[in-house]
């Protein structure tokens, strides 16, 4: 670079200097930077998320209906009573909370009152129910005596082979719907979703 | 044509400039060195949860565990474990999980986070924990949902416990070393054996019970099945205080200490019920030793890039002082606090990660009691460490299936405490009486007076 008065001002960049204003900049600059890096920002684990929420209760809720053993029965039995209870977790290191559980069988229960509400009556289940009653009321009446009996009971069933060693994580999932008759244990329906997840592990992982 | 460079005016503007540029990010790097407000509550709370007082740490350290920085990992297990010893077994539930859910997850410090833990400072990581913390994570959120009854959800928080300690043993590619790691971890095992027993897999119960004694022989009369099968009680008895990050004097390496060794063998609890003698017959060993499990601790690479820095950085310094005291005529000032500059930039930005889940006790005992229905008084006492005791009345043990309570030791308050205790019975003051038959699957709705001991 030269001046206005024909003088070369600066000359050589020295690689030290440069190096040292890289440095510096980059200590000033890299923590304002991560303040949107949160914790939850970035990041995937092997666990069932939203996007499997959705595709499996949609898979099933066009299945339980499609099921000839199920319009059959309803055919012969009109709406059938049924009762949903939460997922069964028997999965191998993978938790599933309450949200979750009830979730997964809530959603499909949510759809077929949609979709198909002429077909179904759903019952609260019991511990649901106790719940609600315990919250709102400030007596306990005791057990209601028109309380209708569910005939059918919609359950689930998550099972997995994980495994995890330094490198990654990889989780195969079985999920099992099954709509099951209280009375003789008849199993009317029954059928899965299946996904594989895997999560590789990085640096600072 | 004239050149205005260093050569030519050595003291001009170089010097003066990178003088003034060391002493500002010196300057700057003291200013970043200290702790930040949080980081002041979060010690304040640690504070408190060491000295009994579990209330104050959970209200201090709320507002922290929201924030998703990081250290939400790290204030979460702190949340955890003061909810826990409250008995707030809700927001005990909560902190884990946010915590296990971070820590089962890769790829948390992409974007700037890795780049800046490498270049800046280690502390800019997402705090995940090394491996003994994490399974102690999945430890206590076990047994969380184990004092709720839900056996499915702690026995795969206990299953991953394990994986958190495999995740590291097992990267030596050496079963035995894999095996060995393990097997330190047998009160995971032993949890998990007795969450397949409360769901009527005595077959896979068996195989973790044999699994412990394989490995750990003096645990026999504590995983003898029968033992386990019958107890309806569980006394979960946290002791003493876990590993501590150490640093050397340059600040860059980190170790874990004590060890065992410095800190001594440990004590056997002895517990009396009614004011009796509880015929332990040898279940109050120890289940493992974090301070051993600390020692096998496993670099992490960014260990080593740490120590680089700081060696490349001392380097640095060192070629700028001695160039300068060898620079006779000055021509290379510049170049020389350039270098001392950069090698302080570089011992700066090399200091050692310490954070830690500092509320970790040594050692967890598990405590297996069968005792008559209705209500006890129960003092843990540890004779060889200086009496510490600990004393609880009117704990309920309940006419059919089991209770669990969970004592942390505190040095300086040995009770008596009460059942209920105040989150407890807070939260189950307006509850009623549900049937007795109800379900308690993992997802049934629970009321808070579930959360301590449910019967």
């Amino acid at each position: 670079m030269v001046n206005r008065l024909g003088i070369e001002i600066g000359g050589r960049r020295n690689p030290m200097c440069l190096g040292f204003g890289i440095l510096l900049v980059s200590w000033m600059v890299i923590p304002g930077g991560c303040a949107n890096d949160t914790a939850v920002a970035h990041g995937h684990n092997t666990a069932l998320d939203g996007a499997d929420l959705v595709k499996m209760t949609d898979d099933m809720s066009m299945k339980i209906t499609a099921s000839p053993v199920v319009q059959q029965a309803i055919q012969r039995e009109g709406k059938l009573k049924v009762v949903v209870q939460p997922v069964e977790n028997n999965m191998t290191a993978e938790i599933l909370p309450s949200g979750p559980a009830n979730a997964f069988t809530g959603r499909l229960r949510t759809l077929l009152s949609h979709h198909a509400r002429d077909q179904f009556t759903w019952i609260m289940n019991r511990d649901a129910w106790y719940f609600l009653r315990q919250r709102e009321l400030d007596i306990d009446p005791g057990p209601s005596p028109d309380a209708i009996q569910p005939e059918y009971a919609l359950t689930a069933k998550f099972s997995t082979l994980t495994n995890e060693d330094s490198r990654r994580r990889s989780t195969y999932y079985l999920c099992v719907y099954e709509l099951t008759n209280l009375q003789t244990r008849e199993i009317l329906w029954t059928d899965k979703y299946e996904v594989k997840k895997m999560a590789v592990k990085g640096f600072l992982d | 044509m004239k050149s205005l460079n260093a050569t030519n005016y050595p003291f001009a503007h170089s010097g003066r400039l990178f003088g003034s540029a060391i002493l500002f990010s010196v300057f700057i790097f003291l200013q970043g060195c200290g702790p930040t407000q949080n980081e002041i509550n979060a010690q304040h709370a640690v504070a408190a949860y060491l000295t009994g007082d579990f209330r104050q740490a959970v209200d201090r350290l709320r507002p922290l565990a929201d924030k998703t920085d990081e250290n939400f990992v790290l204030n979460n297990c702190r949340l955890g474990l003061a909810a826990l010893a409250d008995y707030d077994l809700g927001e005990s539930e909560s902190a884990f999980l946010k915590a296990y859910e971070v820590i089962n997850s890769v790829g948390v410090n992409e974007g700037g986070r890795s780049v800046g833990a490498v270049l800046v400072d280690e502390k800019l990581k997402i705090w995940k924990g090394e491996p003994y913390e994490r399974a102690m994570v999945n430890f206590y959120l076990g047994l969380v949902y184990y004092m709720r009854h839900d056996y499915n959800n702690a026995r795969a928080a206990f299953e991953n416990a394990l994986f958190k300690l495999r995740d590291y043993g097992d990267d030596r590619d050496k079963k035995d070393d894999f095996r060995r790691v393990e097997s330190n971890f047998s009160l995971a095992s032993v949890m998990l054996g007795r969450c397949w027993q409360r769901l009527g897999r005595e077959d896979l119960a068996e195989a973790n019970f044999r699994r412990v004694v394989e490995l750990q022989p003096w645990l026999a009369p504590l995983v003898d099945s029968r033992v386990q099968g019958q107890s309806n009680v569980l006394l979960v008895v946290d002791f003493g205080r876990g590993p501590r990050k150490i640093t050397n004097f340059d600040g860059a390496i980190v170790g874990l200490g004590p060890t065992p060794s410095q800190e001594g063998p440990l004590p056997e609890p002895f517990v009396r019920v009614d004011g009796k003698q509880f015929p332990l017959d040898g279940t109050n060993r120890p289940t493992v030793d974090l301070l051993a499990l600390a020692q096998d601790r496993r670099w992490q690479s960014i260990d080593t890039i740490r120590t680089v820095k700081s060696a490349i950085g001392t380097g640095l310094i060192a070629a700028g002082a001695i160039d300068g005291l060898t620079d006779d005529r000055h021509r290379r000032v510049g170049m020389d606090l350039a270098l001392i500059g950069a090698g302080l930039l570089l011992k700066a930005t090399s200091q050692a990660d310490v954070r830690q889940w500092e509320m970790l006790p040594r050692t967890v005992f598990l405590l297996p009691l069968k005792l008559a229905p209705g209500k006890h008084d129960i003092t843990v006492r540890f004779p060889a460490a200086g009496g510490l005791s600990q004393a609880w009345r009117d704990l309920d043990v309940p006419s059919e299936g089991e209770v669990t309570y969970y004592m942390h030791m505190q040095p300086y308050n040995p009770g008596p405490f009460y059942w209920p205790p105040p989150a407890i019975a807070a939260a189950s003051a307006p509850a009623r009486s549900i049937p007795a038959d109800r379900n308690t699957s993992p997802a049934s709705p629970k009321t808070e007076a579930d959360s301590g001991a449910n019967h």
